[in-house]
Order: C-alpha cells, then structure tokens, then sequence
C-alpha cells in the first residue's frame, strides 16, 4: 500500500516523470549504444569538423579529428552514467557508515567525525578532486573515487541527523534490551529507517558527481581511452570560431542529463519525504 | 593522399613566403626609422626565471637570448658569424680551437667583459649545464694573451661541430663577477640579468611582461635602433589574436595563434606569417619503443608501429598542414646532413600486419596479438589527440592499446627516469648538428636515467655506437656528411625512435615589424637589428 | 534599559562565538595542511625532478645539493613540522619555482580571484533574491513559472560550458564583449577607462560562475518566504494593518533569507573551486591558474599554501555567515 502511495506522489509531480522518462531515454541510449554504434566511438571515420547535418551519415558532425559526434555522445552517455552512479554509491557508502557510526555512538566518535566532515567540507571540492586525479592519474576509477571522496559529507550529516533521532525510539531500546549486537541494530534496525532522506541525497549526487566529471575532463584530466561529454566540449573550445557546435552539442547533453536527475530528486523528495514538502 | 598533404604543406609555405616577400619589399623603403617600443610574444607561457643556465626550454630561451649574447651566430645562408669572438680556428689536429675574443664589448653593468669570463662561462656554465652532452671530451681553457682562448679537447672536434657550440643553445657569456663562488642554477641574477647584449634588463612584471630597454653601450654600434622592447605573455593563443588584432603585440614568435586565426590575421593583409627562422630549432613529434619490452626488442616489430601509423593524417588534421611526414631523425631543413635516402616505414597496415605475423605475433583467434601502454606526453595538446590516432592505428593491425596522456612531470618520470612505456609520443627540437642532440637518443651513452630528452628506448648497438664515436671525431666534412647518412640509414631501419611529423613553427607579425625571422633559431637570437615601421 | 542589556549581551555572544570558532579553525587548518601535503607527497614526478630536468642536471652530486637548497632532504614528517612551524609564523615558505616567497607569488594572483568570486557572489544574490522575491509573491503565476524554469536551467548547466557559449554568442558572434583576459593587453587608457575596460572583461566570467548560484537562492528563497509568510508572526503583522509590501520585505524576507545566508557559507569553497574552472576558461589570471602550474610543477609549497589560504577564506565566510544569522535572526543563540 505505502509503496504505491509513494510512486503515486513521485507520479504526481510532472517535472519528476518527464525527468525520469529522459533519464531512460538516456539509459537505454548508453545501453545500446554497442548495438547502434559498434565501432570505438574514439575512431577517426570522417573528414574534420563537419557541421551537423552537412553530411547525412553524421547527423551531429565530426570533431576536429573527423570523431562521428553522435556515437561520441551515446558513448558517452555510457561513460556519464556510470560514473555518477559509481560515484555516488562510493560518497553513500563512506556517507552512511560515518553519519551512521557518529549518529549512533555519539560522543567522541560523533565529535570526531563531524570535525573530519567539516574538514572534506571546507577544503574547496573541486580543486580536491583535481589534486587526487592528477596525483592518481586519470583513470575512470580514480576519477570516481576522487569525486566519492568530495561528495559524502552532506549524506554523513543526513545520515548522522536521522540516527540521532531514531537512536532512542522503542523500538531501537527494545533490541538493545533484546541484547542485539550494535552493528546489527545499526544495519538492520535503524538503517532501513533512516534511508528515504539518504536516497533523496544520493540522487542529487549523482548530478553532482557527472558535473565534477565533466569539469575534470574538460581542463584535460579525463581518461582518454573514454569518450566523456566534459572532455569533448573541452576538445571544441580551440574552434569556437569555426565550429562551436563540437562544445555546444555535449554541453546540451550534460545539461539535459544533470536536469533530469534534479527533477528526479525533486519527485523522491516529494514521495519519499511528504513533510519536507516545497523545501 | 600523400600527395595532397604535401600540397598543403606547400601551400602554406607558399604563402608565407610570398608575405615574406612582402616584408623584404616594405625593407626597402628607406632608412630604418629609430625609437619606440616592440611588444614582442611567443606561442607559451611566463618562464620560471629570465635566464636559465641550463636552458629551461623555449621560455627562458627566449627571455634570456635578447639580453645574453653568444661568441657566434649563424647566419640564414649558413655560415658562421662571430658575435662576442671575432673569429676562431682549429690547430691542425683540432684538438684545440684558438677564439680571438671581441674587444671593447662591456657588461651591463660597466665592466668589461675579458677572457676570464669566456673561460669561466664556458668551464662553469657550459660544460656543467647548458652543454654538458656536447662537451664531455672538453679538457680545459687557457688564455695566451688578453684576447685569445684556448679551448682544449681530448679527442679531434670537428669544426662544424665546435662553430654550433659556440652558436647554438643557451651558450652565452656570462659575467664571472657575477656567478662565480654561487650556484649558478639559484643565483639571484637570474630573474635580473647582468649581460652584454642589445637589450639591458628593466623590470619584470610576473604574471604580465618583462621590459628591456637599449643597451646605449651596445659594441655594434646604432644599434639597437628601438628604445624599449617588452615581451609580453598571454595565456591563451585566443587572447594573442585578439592583442594583435588590437595592435597591442606586434611580433609572436613560435605559433603564438592557433591555424585557423593566423588566416584570418594574415587574411587581413596587416600581418604576415612565416615559417622561417627555425632551420637550427626543428621541432618534431617523436614515436620511440621501449626495447626492454621483449616484443619491442625485435626490430620488426619496431618498423611495424611505423608502418601502422598514418603520419600525413597526423599533419593534415592536428596540424592543419603545418607539418610534414617526418623520413629520418635528421630533418629535412637541415642542409648539411639530411637524407632522403632512408629506410622507409610509409603507411601501410598491410605491411604492419605481415611484419608482426613474421615477427612471432599472429593474431591470436580473438583478433589481437598483444597489449600495450601507449604513452602521449601530455606537455602539448597535440600529442594527446596524436595518442588518439596512433591508438587507431595499431588497433587496426590487432594490436590493444592503452592510451595515458600525464601531465608534464608525470610524463618525464615515466618515459625517462622509469621508463614506464611501451610506446611513447614525446618531442625533439634539433639543431642541424647531429652530436649530441640527435645522435644521444641512439647511442649507449644516451641511456642516462633520469635525463629527460635522451635515449629512453634503451635501444644500442655496436654498429651505431662505433659510427656514432667516428662521425664525434671524423673532421673532413664529405666524409663526416657520408658517415651522417649512413647512421640515419640504420637509424631509421632499426625503428627505435623516430619522428612521426616534423612540426612547421610560425611566426606571426605586423607588416610594421622590419628585420625580422632572420636567424636561423630566431628565438633565441638577440633581435638586435629589429625596427618598427610607422 | 533593557534594549541596552540585550544588545551588550549579544555583542558578547557575538565576541564568544568569534573566539569558539577561531578556536575551532586550528584543528581544521591543521588538518587541510597534513592531508595535502601528504596527498601532494604521493604524486608521481618531484619538483626535484623536474627541476632537474629542466636544468639537465644528471650529476648525482649536484643533484643532493638541490635536494638540500630545496629542502627536500628531510624525511617527510620533519619536513611536514617544519611546514606547519613556520606556518604558525605565517611563513608560507619559498617558491623555487619563481623564486620569491610563496605569499607573494599568491598575493599577485589573489586580487583577480577575489573580483571574480565577490562580483560572481554579489549578482548571484542579487539576482537569486529578486527572482525569488517575484517567485514567491507571484506564486502560481507565469513569473513563477519563468523563474523555475530559468533556475532549473542554470542549475543544470555545467558553468564552463555556459562560459564557452556565452563567449560565442557575446565575444565571437556579435563581437560586444572580449573573449577573455582580465583587461586589454594595452591598457585601456586608465582611469575610468580601465576600470570600464575591466568590468567589460568581468562581466562574462561572473554571469558563467554566479548564474548557478543565482538558480539556487532564487529555488532556496521562494521556498523559504512560501514557508515563513504562513507562520504566525507574519499573519499578526498582516492582521496589525501592515502594508503587504512592507509585511513582505520587512519581516517575511528577513526570515526567509537565513537559509540562503545558511548555504552562501557552506559553498564559500566550492565558489572559490569554480572560479578555477571559470578561470581557466576565460583566461583569468587568477589564483587559478597559478594553482593549475604549480600542481603540473609539483610546485607544493605554492599549492598548500593555496589551500590553507583558500580553506581560510571558507573558515571566514563561515564566521562571517554565522553572524550575520545572528544579526538576522535575534532569537538565534548559536550553539
């Protein structure tokens, strides 16, 4: 019954489902993309800088290496997607178990991690993404990694907010005094309680984590064995003169996913926290 | 295919000297005009120090030579010029050249420069960092009388050889008074040099330009004729063109804009661009395999990177014409020595694919015969997208690549201190004298970990090593010219290092700016004679 | 009487607040400044190393003595110390690189930094404030509409991005404004001339970097004044005959703005961040770019010092932010 109720809210915000339907269109895109382009998207295949439509067989045009701009793109798409997602589950994972530990021992350990979230929070996150990349090198793991790194501290904090308030209801006394071991309470007990909020945050992550991507690549420090929509308008913005179309089209494909995720955390909002409503 | 790319090479040749001749024309309007200030760029950023002993590469080249002069210099047609000596010769077993030093030449501070700084420059500074490769047969210098030096060898120096030492890199005069009993790499002068040159120090303002004004004590006299000369730096090559545009630079040396804006400023017949004044400074993109690895130790499979890789593709897309094919690790401006009588690895998958089938490499039943790391040195955009091709290249005759393009100091730890590549692109910029800078990326004594810009294949052999010590010490020009070609003729067989595309650097200027690109490397020359029309 | 009372006890409330965050920030720099330079350290490439090669040094001895010069001789938690005893005397140490001091090689570039984040953060307030105003006073209206759609947007597009196409449209297409610098290579003249030269210059970068800010006060702002124009006081005040606009500016704007004023702090880092990106796209000769050189470089007494000093920019803004609250909110006690 609860469960219907919350797609039924998530349904009824119109922004959420028109961004959750092009979130699919996107998906299935980066899915497919194999099938419709089953070349490596980075091969040269054309003459340089062909605008789109000036040559039906690349409808978005050629880079200034005769890249096909389209497969780049739905390639890409691949390459966006999961680094958000990845991303974002590496800043949940380290986010819930810090909120979740300072939340439930409270104390000096609360006090402890607060202040080592503080400090990730204060150290200004991309220019720390940017060290960590070049000093790890550019590889999509490092990459994910590093944005993980940077975007955990707001989920602690959620995270730690919930266990505060969860930490002494009935039901949590009642373990205790069952004799239940702490982590057990922790994951089992109060965890699924305290995840609605969480996953709301998660989703904004991933928006987050494929702008950080996209602004690594973009000043060069992408892995270049991947087509990235960052580094593509990055690659484009020598010709802004002659073919400006090259950082336009990957920039429209960056916005319209990032978009989308937003609406999308709306619409959870929304079904996930009704009182939180308008917030 | 070929043909095309050589015909927009040409093309872009063409033009530039036609404008080129147009320059020459607007010379001939009558008597240099006397005054005024030279904004002056070049296609970089701010160097770390004004002047850097041991070079620093093309930014302090370029801030350092206008105040620092050399003992020679070379001229367009060839030939060889004193500048701070007046003449030098070779005894008869050339293990010893004599330098007759000019007289009356003085320090920006007043002194006079004398013997003891020739000798000092050359035992503290040459020898120990700025020509430390080229000199390592150098036995010492003694001064006679007060105005000859001897420079002592163990072994005969060829006379072309000895002429572009004293012409060529960051060789200058220094003022002993001024760096003996320091260390010369951190000495303070660095950031505010002491010299002999046309142009004295002024100020530096960092992050904008350094300012030079004229040397009134300059020992060539009238010149120079401007008053003022600031090289400024811009960041962006956008920026550059629209500062010219703007009028506010008026000469950028080694492409200061990208392609597509030097037509659109030579387009608008108030600038001229020209490829020349790089004969002593050819830059090209090297291609080099890591024979440590055992696949890269066989030579066929060395030849068959090259065969694989479609080089005019390089010139005409990343370069925009402005580069050509490269056949031999001497390059083609170099009148001296060049060959085209080369072992050839033209483009040719099908060639590549036999050869690594030959070489022990089939392709295994997935398609693919083995992995490699590919390695583009991430100092130059180009060399990235270079990576991307190169990629695509090998990918067709079966081969995995995985592409890294690190960051500067990344990239020269790995390629020269770890040797951590199979493959990798890097860069060269070669004077036509082929000891040290070109021979040291071949022979056994070019294998010196931790220096970057050598012998990092880790390629040598007897054959290479003994001719390399005879063309070192061969004095006869024909004969030396003969030993040159033979050593690219084995080079570009064994396929360990070689050049993808030999790169065609601009320089873009005003049609005010008169006398300039007239020096072989006119970088690093001291623009002495420089005017600017009204 | 009592208006005096409270406002003294405020002032100590505010000083004991300054002195407890103050007290706070040693713990914070102190982490910023070990977690880098340890971070730095792992980096693959020494400016040794490139110091040499750029100097073609390959004697071994000649070598050490750098490594001495350099102060990299020391194993790395005494070179950590020394760092951290010297920046306690606001020694940010020497930058072999450009050999001068490191505050003065940041100092040059800090300037340009600071135009760029205050004016960036200025037009995002200003216009996150006045579109949320209009939001929320038009709620359920066209201009309701436009502003979400409009926030929505900017909050979506990557800011170097907007940046490019801003540059093509403005700088390249209709030739308005320049491509990029902080002012003409020139100089514009001086005077009003130079300072009109530099607005023209500034006015593409701040809209790039404060329009995704802008978005979320504008998104924060109509939420916040929706909720607090339902709350109690504002009704009393509405009920006391007070004029709408007057209700609206005086007392439901001020509430309404905590939040915003809440998440200004919070991003004081991720504004500086972006103004890198920004930076780097408009040819900013900012602290930005500095830091892209010195990390390529493996410059690190230049990029520690960049981030103990940006981290004490955050640690500022917070202070700032935190009394600012209490200014706007006088029930607030803080913690």
């Amino acid at each position: 019954m609860e469960r219907f109720a919350i797609v039924g809210r998530f349904a009824r915000n119109r922004g959420a489902l028109v961004g959750a339907l092009l979130i699919l269109v996107v998906a299935l895109a980066a899915l497919l993309a194999p099938l419709f382009f089953p070349i490596d998207p980075l091969r040269i295949v054309g003459a340089p800088e062909l605008w789109p439509g000036e040559d039906p067989a690349f409808p978005l045009g050629t880079d200034s290496l005769g890249r096909d701009m389209l497969a780049m793109i739905v390639h890409g798409a691949r390459a966006t997607l999961l680094i958000g997602l990845f991303a974002s589950a590496v800043a949940t994972v380290i986010g819930v178990s810090v909120g979740a530990t300072a939340g439930y021992f409270g104390g000096w350990i609360d006090e402890g991690l607060m202040r080592a979230a503080e400090l990730f929070q204060t150290i200004p996150n991309l220019i720390f993404v940017l060290t960590i990349v070049v000093i790890l090198g550019s590889t999509l793991s490092n990459i994910v990694i590093a944005i993980g790194i940077v975007s955990w501290t707001s989920i602690a904090r959620m995270t730690r907010a919930e266990f505060l308030a969860l930490r002494d209801r009935e039901f949590v006394q009642a373990c205790r005094s069952m004799g239940m071991g702490d982590l057990k309470i922790i994951v089992a007990e109060i965890l699924p309680n305290a995840l609605p909020p969480v996953i709301v945050l998660s989703s904004l992550v991933v928006a987050g984590a494929i702008l950080f991507e996209s602004a690594v690549s973009f000043l060069g420090l992408g892995d270049p064995n991947v087509a990235s929509w960052g580094r593509l308008v990055g690659d484009g913005r020598q010709l802004i003169r002659s073919s400006w179309y090259i950082s336009a089209i990957p920039g429209v494909a960056i916005m319209i996913t990032v978009l989308c995720l937003n609406l999308i955390g709306d619409g959870l909002n929304d079904a996930l926290n009704p009182k939180l409503r308008d917030r | 295919m070929a043909n095309t790319v050589s015909r927009r090479v040409f093309g872009a040749g063409a033009l530039a000297t036609g404008l080129i001749g147009k320059t020459a024309s607007s010379f001939a309007q009558g008597e240099p005009k006397r005054g005024g200030t030279l904004v002056a760029t070049w296609g970089g950023g701010e160097p770390q120090a004004c002047y850097v002993p041991a070079g620093g590469g093309s930014s302090p080249t370029f801030s350092s030579s206008k105040l620092f002069e050399r003992l020679g210099r070379r001229s367009m047609e060839g030939a060889f010029e004193g500048e701070l000596a007046e003449a030098w010769k070779p005894a008869a077993d050339f293990k010893a050249y004599a330098i007759k030093i000019r007289k009356g030449v003085k320090f920006h501070d007043g002194k006079d420069m004398t013997v003891d700084d020739v000798i000092y420059s050359i035992d503290e500074i040459w020898k120990k960092y700025a020509a430390a490769a080229a000199m390592t047969d150098y036995v010492g210098g003694e001064s006679p009388d007060s105005d000859t030096v001897i420079v002592k060898f163990s072994k005969p120096v060829p006379e072309f050889f000895f002429s572009s030492l004293l012409c060529g890199g960051v060789n200058y005069i220094v003022p002993k008074h001024v760096y003996a009993g320091s260390d010369p790499v951190t000495n303070a002068a660095n950031n505010a040099p002491i010299a002999t040159g046309p142009w004295k120090f002024k100020e530096w303002v960092r992050g904008s330009h350094f300012e030079y004004v004229k040397n009134d004590a300059y020992w060539r006299p009238g010149f120079p004729y401007m008053d003022r000369m600031i090289i400024r730096y811009v960041r962006d090559p956008a920026g550059r063109a629209a500062a010219f545009e703007a009028g506010d630079i008026h000469i950028g040396v080694f492409n200061p804009v990208a392609p597509p804006d030097i037509k659109r400023l030579t387009g608008t017949g108030k600038f001229v661009a020209t490829p020349k004044g790089y004969e002593e400074s050819v830059w090209s993109t090297s291609f080099e395999c890591n024979t440590r690895n055992p696949i890269f130790a066989k030579r066929e499979v060395r030849q068959a990177m090259f065969h694989a890789v479609d080089r005019s593709l390089i010139a005409r897309t990343i370069y925009y014409g402005y580069a050509r094919p490269g056949t031999s690790p001497i390059f083609s401006p170099n009148k001296e020595f060049y060959t085209a009588d080369t072992y050839k690895t033209e483009f040719d998958p099908k060639k590549a694919a036999a050869l690594l089938d030959t070489a022990g490499y089939p392709k295994k039943p997935d398609g693919k015969r083995f992995t490699v790391n590919l390695l583009a040195a991430g100092w130059f955009t180009e060399n990235g997208k270079i990576g991307a091709i190169v990629k695509q290249g090998l990918e067709d005759v079966g081969i995995v690549v995985n592409l890294t393009v690190p960051d500067r100091p990344s990239s020269i730890k790995r390629i020269y201190t770890d040797y951590d590549f199979d493959l990798a692109i890097s860069n060269q910029a070669n004077p036509s004298e082929p000891v040290p800078a070109t021979t040291q990326y071949y022979t056994s004594d070019g294998i010196k970990k931790g220096v970057p810009f050598r012998n990092a294949s880790g390629f040598h052999t007897d054959e290479v090593d003994v001719l390399v010590e005879k063309i070192k010490v061969e004095t006869d020009a024909t004969k030396r010219k003969t030993l040159v070609v033979e050593f690219q003729k084995i080079t570009t067989r064994e396929a360990s290092n070689l050049p993808l595309v030999e790169i065609e650097s601009i320089t873009v200027a005003s049609i005010k700016v008169q006398n300039h690109s007239n020096d072989p490397n006119y970088l690093a020359s001291t623009w002495y004679d420089i005017w600017l029309a009204s | 009487m009592a208006g005096v009372i409270a406002s003294s006890s405020r002032r100590v409330a505010a000083l004991r607040l300054l002195r407890r965050r103050l007290f706070q920030a040693v713990p914070l720099m102190l982490g910023v400044v070990v977690i880098n330079f340890i971070l730095i350290h792992l980096a693959p490439g020494s400016f040794l190393e490139l110091m040499t090669a750029e100097n073609q040094v390959s004697d071994p001895a000649t070598v050490e003595l750098l490594r001495k010069a350099y102060g990299l001789a020391d194993p790395i938690w005494l070179q950590l110390l020394k760092y951290i005893w010297a920046l306690l005397h606001f020694d940010f140490g020497f930058s072999y690189r450009q050999n001068m001091p490191v505050i003065e090689a940041i100092t040059i570039n800090l300037p340009a930094t600071l135009l760029l984040m205050i004016s960036s953060i200025a037009l995002a307030l200003a216009v996150g404030v006045a579109a949320g105003v209009v939001a929320s006073v038009k709620v359920r209206t066209f201009w309701d509409t436009l502003v979400s759609v409009a926030a929505m947007f900017f909050f979506a597009a990557p800011s170097f991005w907007l940046g490019i196409m801003m540059i093509v449209l403005f700088a390249v297409k209709l030739g308005w404004l320049p491509v990029g610098g902080m002012m003409t290579i020139g100089g514009a003249g001086g005077g009003v001339a130079s300072v009109l030269d530099i607005l023209a210059h500034l006015l593409l970068p701040t809209l790039a970097l404060g329009l995704f800010y802008a978005a979320i006060y504008a998104r924060v702002l109509r939420s916040s004044m929706l909720e607090v124009s339902q709350l109690d006081f504002v009704r009393t005040a509405r009920a006391k005959g007070l004029s709408r606009n007057k209700v609206t500016l005086s007392h439901v704007l001020r509430n309404a703005l905590l939040p915003v004023v809440t998440i200004l702090g919070v991003q004081m880092g991720t504004v500086l961040a972006g103004s890198v990106v920004i930076e780097s796209v408009f040819s900013w000769p900012g602290v930005g770019s500095l830091l892209f050189d010195s990390v390529s470089s493996r410059n690190y007494p230049v990029v520690l010092g960049i981030m103990v000093l940006g981290t004490l920019v955050v640690i500022c803004a917070n202070i700032a932010v935190d009394l600012v609250y209490m200014w706007l909110d006088p029930r607030i006690e803080i913690r």
